[in-house]
């Protein structure tokens, strides 16, 4: 049999993991053949939850066609739309699909995406629906009513990578107690940033994955850096896709360097391309990273 | 104090556009003190209506809209209001509400009520309890995220903030960012270590 997730998590290897949307619509055909480009480069693929806010396929649909394909998924599952009844009964309903890998994150505000209008939920915040669900491990619900055959989830959860945000790095603690075995961070592009990141947490056991998304042109860089949370692309970066002849390139080049360098300073990466896969095993390669089967 | 804001005047004729002999009641607290329900804006309102070519039957400003003892108390204020076919209350919604339980006749509201705040050195200051019913501002700092983080995070910010601003307004701080510098001002930033179950309220 193969290793799990969970297997590859407690080992020496280093992980990668990669990102794919549902679709804005019922055919997974092109969702599939995005997945399909990263077999055998990838340990897992986390499955977006209404990212950014904007209506998609459930995550467990798309989840559970990803498993009868043969990936290894993590889904994710945002507080943001759902309150505590629809969350744990969803998790009742992932675990008996062969969901086994979960990452929690608080979720992007609802008027931020396309459905301005809709109510926000957050019944729960990020911390309480980690601890809630290890207490569902146990065999509890969060009334206190005991759950037959309860789940055994893996448990991730995400963070930004600026060591200097206190509240930040005190949520990043409050996530760890509550037992999660990998946190995936925002993309990064400040190597030096994420170092200190990494000093900074120090005394943390719990594999930290680090998020890298490609640069495609300079004017990209400019935008993520004042428009995207936790993002900080140094002022070297957006001059050399500013010099580049082929910015795509170029950014794929950028990305192989800091796969490289991220090697030395934590567990894995997680790549977040935008738009589909065409490009992540060449970028692999060029970070001297070998397929795995 | 109660933040309401004044509707658009247009708006206001579209929802009396069937409504005539209109009295009009003010209210002399919050809504005053904020001037969207005070004298000046009383007076203003029955002139714009009448301009409009509604009749105004008269206007009265009971010391609060929210606290009106009963139909008799306003009569004694102004009689004017036995003529009165539609009530304007220019007060948030519990005045609003407040008016139409002592009178037989449709109550409209000009004022869009936004939320629990205050006005400090001369401004409004808005969202700042969400009346959740347990108070436990005291381990913020005295800054509510319950009302002024949209999330209402009890556990810590979002990952959404950028420098510094909420994730849903860049025109306002996060309420996470507040927190922190006033939890670091008096020197107890240990209290952001406590974490908060799903038994807390948060609304
Ligand atoms: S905790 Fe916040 S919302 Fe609740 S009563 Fe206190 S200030 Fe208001
Ligand atoms: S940015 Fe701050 S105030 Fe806004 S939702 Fe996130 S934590 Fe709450």
């Amino acid at each position: 049999m193969s290793r799990t997730f969970k297997d590859k998590l407690t080992s020496n290897d280093f992980l990668i993991t990669a990102e794919v949307s549902p679709p804005k619509g019922t055919d997974l055909a092109d969702m599939l053949s995005d997945a399909e480009l990263t077999r055998g480069w990838v340990d897992a693929l986390n499955v977006t939850d209404n990212q950014k806010a904007i209506m998609r396929m459930s995550p467990l649909a798309v989840s559970k066609a990803l498993l009868d394909g043969g990936h290894e998924v993590i889904m994710q599952l945002t507080c943001r739309d759902r309150n505590r009844l629809a969350l744990q009964s969803d998790l009742l309903g992932a675990y008996s699909m062969g969901i086994r890998n979960l990452c929690i994150m608080t979720g992007d505000h609802t008027t931020k995406g396309d459905h301005p209008k809709a109510r926000p939920v957050y019944d729960l915040d990020s911390v309480q629906l980690l601890s809630i669900i290890k207490n569902m491990h146990n065999g509890y619900d969060i009334a206190g009513n005991p759950i037959e055959n309860p789940p055994q989830f893996v448990l991730g959860a995400v963070t930004n990578t600026d060591p200097s945000k206190k509240a930040q790095m005190m949520k990043l603690r409050k996530k760890v107690k509550t037992g999660i075995e990998f946190m995936q961070t925002q993309a990064v592009y400040d190597i030096s940033m994420f170092e200190s990141f990494m000093e900074s947490i120090g005394d943390i056991e719990v594999p930290i994955i680090a998020g890298v998304i490609p640069l495609r042109s300079a004017n990209m860089a400019r935008f993520m850096n004042g428009n995207i949370p936790g993002i900080n692309v140094p002022d070297e970066i957006i001059e050399r896709m500013e010099a580049a002849e082929k910015p795509k390139e170029e950014g794929m080049a950028i990305c192989a360097e800091a796969i490289k360098e991220l090697q030395k300073l934590c567990r894995g990466i997680h790549l977040m391309p935008i738009g589909k896969h065409n490009n992540t095993p060449t970028i692999l390669e060029m970070a001297d990273i070998r397929k795995k089967q | 104090m109660i933040i309401s804001s004044a509707k658009p005047f247009e708006e206001i004729l579209e929802i009396l556009k069937d409504e005539d002999d209109i009295f009009v009641v003010g209210c002399n607290a919050c809504a005053a003190k904020i001037h969207v329900g005070g004298e000046p804006e009383v007076l203003e309102m029955c002139q714009r209506l009448e301009d409009a070519g509604k009749h105004v039957v008269g206007w009265v400003i009971p010391s609060a809209a929210c606290s009106v003892a009963s139909y008799d108390s306003l009569v004694e204020k102004n009689p004017a209001i036995k003529d009165a076919k539609t009530i304007l209350v220019m007060a948030c919604g519990s005045g609003v509400s407040i008016v139409a339980g002592v009178v037989d006749v449709p109550v409209y509201p000009s004022n869009d009520t936004v939320s629990l705040g205050g006005r400090t050195q001369g401004e409004v200051v808005p969202e700042l309890c969400a009346m959740c019913g347990e108070c436990k501002i005291y381990y913020f700092g005295s800054v509510c995220p319950k009302s002024l983080c949209p999330k209402h995070l009890l556990n810590g910010p979002c990952g959404g903030s950028v420098n510094g601003k909420c994730e849903i307004d860049s025109e306002k701080d996060c309420a996470w960012e507040l927190i922190c510098n006033r939890l670091e001002k008096i020197g107890r930033l240990d209290l952001l270590d406590k974490i908060w179950t799903v038994d807390e309220i948060t609304e």
